[in-house]
């Protein structure tokens, strides 16, 4: 008995991770290869930016290519979650995210320190506002039925690098999540 | 004069080359071209039940004249956070026009706050949309109504009752003229 009820507490508090299975395509137009998941009825992507798109689109913005290089440099991605049917709201915290890379795990670098750094460096406001708001949410709240977001988020790796990148997110408390597998940085 | 020609096609060719990649980074983030991988708008919306008082908001529009919400009490106000580089706002603009076209004569107000713009910005991608915005566009320079509104992530959009009072929440692109949502706005001015 008492081992029945050890088994049941533990696949209680083991994140609840739904077979499913990952699409990798590649756009017609752009090039960019998107990696998706749908997890639990939550769906997840990423898609490549080209560092030097990103360069154009923060120095349209007010940053200097020197300013923005460390950011475009670091594997930055179009990334999508959607609560398509999860059973109820879902509730993430980016930071919790886990990196897989060359046998190494790192968490996701904090839009906050990002933004402390342009801000050490006398970044102009209306260019840190840009980059704030360009981001994916380090932390949101999704209702079922397509609540979503569509946002830049950086791996903090070389171009070129392979990773895997766990999404984590709760229900009520209990912990599911959603891996995405040999997602390639932009070269 | 040869050097000078030289050094005009190299500057040419810079100013070519960025020109290029702006525009690729465009459709990137703005997922112009993209349009094989956007997700689908939706046509749910979050009810808040109890939801409080809406928050203070109080910014110029594009006429430069003060529009402050609480002057607006009495009508139902949508208010919807957006910046012209954030790709899933951008299609979901033409369906608030629609909206509005289609609540107008009820007294539905539309506030779009635009976060970190300036008119220009603002002015000549109006000009894009199809149809172009005719509601009040709004402009937070700083981006600090977000904070207020607890807006996370754009778009976001809350539907305020006629009593001031929110009663929706949107979290990403909608739909805005699906029958759901007009239905939705036409019944909370009943």
């Amino acid at each position: 008995m008492k081992e029945i009820i050890a088994t049941l507490i533990i696949t209680m508090t083991l994140p609840c991770f739904a077979e499913s299975k990952q699409i990798n395509r590649i756009n017609s137009i752009t090039g960019a290869s998107t990696w998706e998941i749908s997890t639990n009825g939550v769906y997840f992507s990423l898609t490549q930016i080209l560092p030097e798109q990103l360069q154009a689109f923060y120095v349209n913005r007010g940053f200097t290519l020197k300013q923005i290089e460390p950011y475009s440099s670091s594997c930055v991605y179009m990334t999508v979650l959607r609560n398509d049917s999860a059973p109820d709201a879902i509730h993430f915290v980016s930071n919790e995210w886990s990196v897989l890379s060359a046998g190494n795990t790192h968490r996701l670098k904090s839009v906050d320190e990002w933004i402390r750094r342009w801000e050490n460096i006398g970044i102009k406001k209306s260019a840190i506002v840009a980059f704030r708001w360009a981001q994916f949410p380090p932390e949101q709240v999704y209702q079922p039925g397509g609540d979503w977001n569509q946002g830049m988020l950086s791996i903090g790796l070389p171009p070129n690098s392979q990773f895997d990148l766990i999404a984590r997110w709760d229900i009520k408390g209990k912990a599911y999540e959603s891996k995405l597998v040999g997602v390639q940085c932009a070269k | 004069m040869s050097r000078n020609l030289s050094e005009y096609n190299v500057q040419s060719k810079k100013i070519t080359c960025l020109l290029t990649l702006y525009i690729a980074a465009t459709s990137i983030v703005t997922g112009v071209s993209n349009a094989e991988q956007l997700p689908p708008l939706t046509h749910k919306l979050t009810v808040i039940d109890g939801g409080g008082q809406a928050p203070k908001l109080e910014l110029h529009n594009l006429d430069e004249d003060i529009i402050n919400i609480k002057d607006l009490k009495g009508k139902v106000v949508v208010v919807n956070f957006w910046a012209t580089w954030c790709p899933p706002c951008r299609r979901e603009m033409g369906s608030l026009e629609r909206l509005y076209q289609s609540t107008k004569h009820k007294g539905i107000e539309i506030l779009a706050v635009n976060i970190g713009e300036d008119i220009d910005t603002v002015f000549s991608f109006m000009g894009s949309v199809d149809p172009s915005p005719s509601f009040h566009m709004l402009f937070d320079p700083e981006g600090s109504s977000m904070e207020d509104w607890k807006v996370r992530g754009l778009p976001t959009t809350y539907i305020i009752d006629t009593n001031g009072k929110i009663a929706y929440r949107a979290v990403g692109g909608r739909e805005f003229d699906h029958p759901d949502i007009l239905n939705i706005v036409l019944n909370l001015t009943k």
